[in-house]
């Protein structure tokens, strides 16, 4: 079945429209179609996304734009898998999880989805190597092997000599870079932040986007929702959403 | 692999969870200790019991019965009024039992009378007079002598004030003094003056009364203080317990004829019975016990589990934040399930456990005060820990459902 009209290109030159397979298209990282989001909310019936179709390429810095109810957030949980739509199709490195049941979902987060979010969620009572360990721990990797990946990570954000602090022992940076070093310690196939500099001073909000920066050089494939017009100008495409639906999608470097 | 190390994590952070809210830990463990420490220690104390008591009618053993005026258990006013208008039980009763029944293989009589006795200034309140003939009644009653000689049975017949001696006597007349010490002296029971042949072996105590505050004398003795119209009772004993009923019925048989009655009559006037009426007795009570205890440690468990269930609840709400963590970087809802099934459970089986530990502490401490064997039963350990332990998941079950269930959207917006 050839549907390429779906597909919302940003610059032809970059991605050019190719043949699905099975309704998207295999090549692509994340793949929605046509993708509905409605909660009922008494007897009405709220939409909070109608009918969205993207594409996400390996190794893209994307920015998702938005006021606040726009829908954004629940496009985010989508692409995080922390929830699914109401009705469309997501492909998530070939694998199609809009239909996927509460523990695949969430074997789908451990292996594919590495999170960033804005108060940073770490566990309060571990170290920053335990937090770290965390998305292993469910991954089933044994002890000393989980070890040796979370202070390779932790490492890798530039704290390998906090392994042991607990998040009150750190700085607002410092816990957002443990929250990094988690969201890539097991390799996933993206990495998603949502306002992850919402809780920061200016200046350690540029060291965070710095990081990221980085870690996309490294070859990471990097998701940053956010409604800061600066914090976005640092991906490589943005996309606006506006009432649940795209309203740009443009690539501006 | 995933569950092993999952599982390895929940237990991890169960016990940081528990260690981490120390206060209310001990408040929840609390019910359940109470519950498994009353069905240990009552459990112990029981077992402690019963072996005593087996040791105790064993000694006697289930060879020997009695023929007696009353039974030793009178359960009314009416039963006392009717057993005492009886005719009672004579040396010739036993004389025809002896000699008319082939099945009994030792026959003696007993008379018992409680007395103060005296040796020097010396003074030994409620013991046990015990005149007793042939002196085949001491192997019947269990009892051999330590030090001395038992009185021969010309000097059984004779009368003469001789006794021997339990040996509480040694402590409570004698100062402690080595049992050679006491033979050949001469103490005083109501007064008469008796010669100590002999003191017996000791045979320790039951339910907390010495077994070994007795003096036993020929009974022609005790017919000369006491006179003959004490009722007696007539122990019999046969080789062994297969030939019990066998001896009973003749034992019946030469009684009926004596009392000029037949089983059918209203009254049989005598009673034949064997030590298991105590056992009978002491086996009815203590069902009781354990059925009062099972009763009060069931709902102190049902109890204990409900504040296991509230606490948990309250834990799961305080921790919603950490378990939409969790479920966003990948815990399933069997990971969120089984963290907190393994706190509930890690509480009970601690109170399980505790219990355990303070049940057999108590049954130690009453029985230390009793004076009856402390028998620390693994079973029954093992019982208490895991009962409590199922405590734990059934008040653990729906709390944890609850938190595995939860959105982790809605979760991680929780404060």
């Amino acid at each position: 079945m050839s549907d390429a009209t779906l597909t919302i290109s940003p610059t032809e030159n970059v991605i050019k429209p190719r043949t699905e397979v099975d309704g998207h298209d295999p090549e692509m990282l994340i793949s929605m179609r046509n993708i509905w989001k409605t909660y009922q909310m008494g007897t009405e019936a709220v939409h909070a996304l109608h009918g969205v179709s993207f594409d996400i390429p390996r190794g893209e810095y994307i920015a998702i734009i938005g006021p606040s109810g726009s829908g954004k957030s629940t496009l985010m949980n989508l692409i995080g898998c922390l929830d699914t739509p109401t009705q469309g199709q997501y492909w998530l490195n070939g694998k199609n999880v809009s239909e996927m049941d509460d523990d695949e979902l969430a074997r789908i987060r451990n292996q594919e989805v590495g999170f960033v979010f804005q108060t940073f969620n770490l566990l309060a009572r571990a170290t920053a190597l335990h937090n770290v360990e965390l998305p292993l721990i469910y991954g089933g990797v044994s002890a000393s092997q989980r070890h040796e990946m979370a202070k390779t990570a932790l490492t890798a954000v530039d704290l390998a000599d906090r392994v042991t602090h607990k998040p009150n022992e750190l700085s607002g940076g410092q816990r957002q870079r443990v929250a990094i070093a988690r969201a890539l310690v097991n390799h996933p196939s993206i990495l998603l932040a949502d306002e992850p500099t919402g809780a920061l001073d200016s200046h350690t909000s540029m060291e965070i986007m710095d990081l990221f920066e980085r870690l996309h050089s490294e070859g990471n494939t990097i998701i940053v929702v956010t409604h800061e017009h600066d914090i976005a100008a640092r991906a490589h495409r943005v996309v606006s959403i506006r009432d649940g639906l795209i309203e740009k999608d443009e690539r501006i470097r | 692999m995933i569950r092993l190390v999952a599982t390895f994590e929940a237990l991890k952070v169960a016990t940081s969870s528990l260690r981490a809210n120390k206060l209310r830990t001990a408040l929840t463990l609390t019910g359940i200790i109470v519950g498994v420490t009353a069905v240990i220690a009552v459990v112990t104390i029981i077992k402690g019991l019963d072996q005593t008591v087996a040791q105790t009618f064993s000694s006697q053993g289930s060879t020997v019965f009695t023929v007696s005026k009353s039974p030793l258990i009178i359960k009314s006013r009416e039963e006392f009024v009717k057993f005492n208008r009886r005719k009672d039980l004579t040396h010739e009763d036993a004389e025809a039992i002896a000699r008319l029944c082939p099945a009994c293989w030792r026959v003696g009589i007993a008379a018992n009378a409680i007395e103060t006795v005296k040796y020097a200034d010396q003074k030994a309140e409620n013991v046990q007079i015990r005149g007793v003939d042939p002196i085949t009644m001491f192997d019947i009653d269990g009892v051999s002598i330590a030090v001395g000689r038992i009185w021969s049975e010309s000097e059984g017949a004779s009368g003469r004030e001789i006794c021997v001696i339990g040996p509480d006597m040694l402590k409570n007349l004698f100062a402690d003094a080595p049992a050679d010490k006491a033979v050949g002296q001469e103490l005083r029971i109501d007064g008469r003056p008796y010669l100590v042949l002999g003191v017996l072996e000791p045979r320790g105590s039951i339910f907390g009364f010495s077994r070994d505050n007795v003096i036993y004398i020929p009974y022609s003795t005790y017919q000369k203080a006491y006179g003959g119209r004490r009722s007696l009772i007539t122990f019999i004993q046969v080789p062994a317990a297969e030939q019990l009923e066998a001896a009973q019925d003749q034992v019946r048989t030469i009684m009926h004829n004596r009392r000029h009655t037949t089983p059918e009559s209203e009254d049989a006037g005598f009673a034949v019975e064997t030590q298991d009426v105590f056992l009978n007795l002491y086996g009815s009570a203590t069902s009781n016990i354990y059925i009062v205890t099972i009763g009060v440690a069931a709902i102190s468990l049902v109890v204990g589990g409900i504040v296991v269930m509230n606490i948990m609840l309250v834990s799961v709400t305080e921790r919603t934040k950490e378990i939409g963590i969790r479920k966003a970087i990948g815990a399933r809802r069997k990971d969120i399930l089984t963290q907190f099934l393994i706190e509930a459970v890690m509480v009970t089986a601690i109170g399980g456990a505790i219990g355990v530990g303070t049940g057999f502490g108590l049954a130690y401490v009453i029985s230390a005060l009793i004076g009856f064997p402390l028998l620390i039963s693994v079973a029954s350990a093992v019982l208490g820990v895991s009962v409590s332990s199922v405590v734990g998941i059934v008040s653990g079950l729906w709390p944890a459902w609850r938190a595995a269930k939860l959105d982790p959207i809605e979760a991680l917006r929780a404060e």
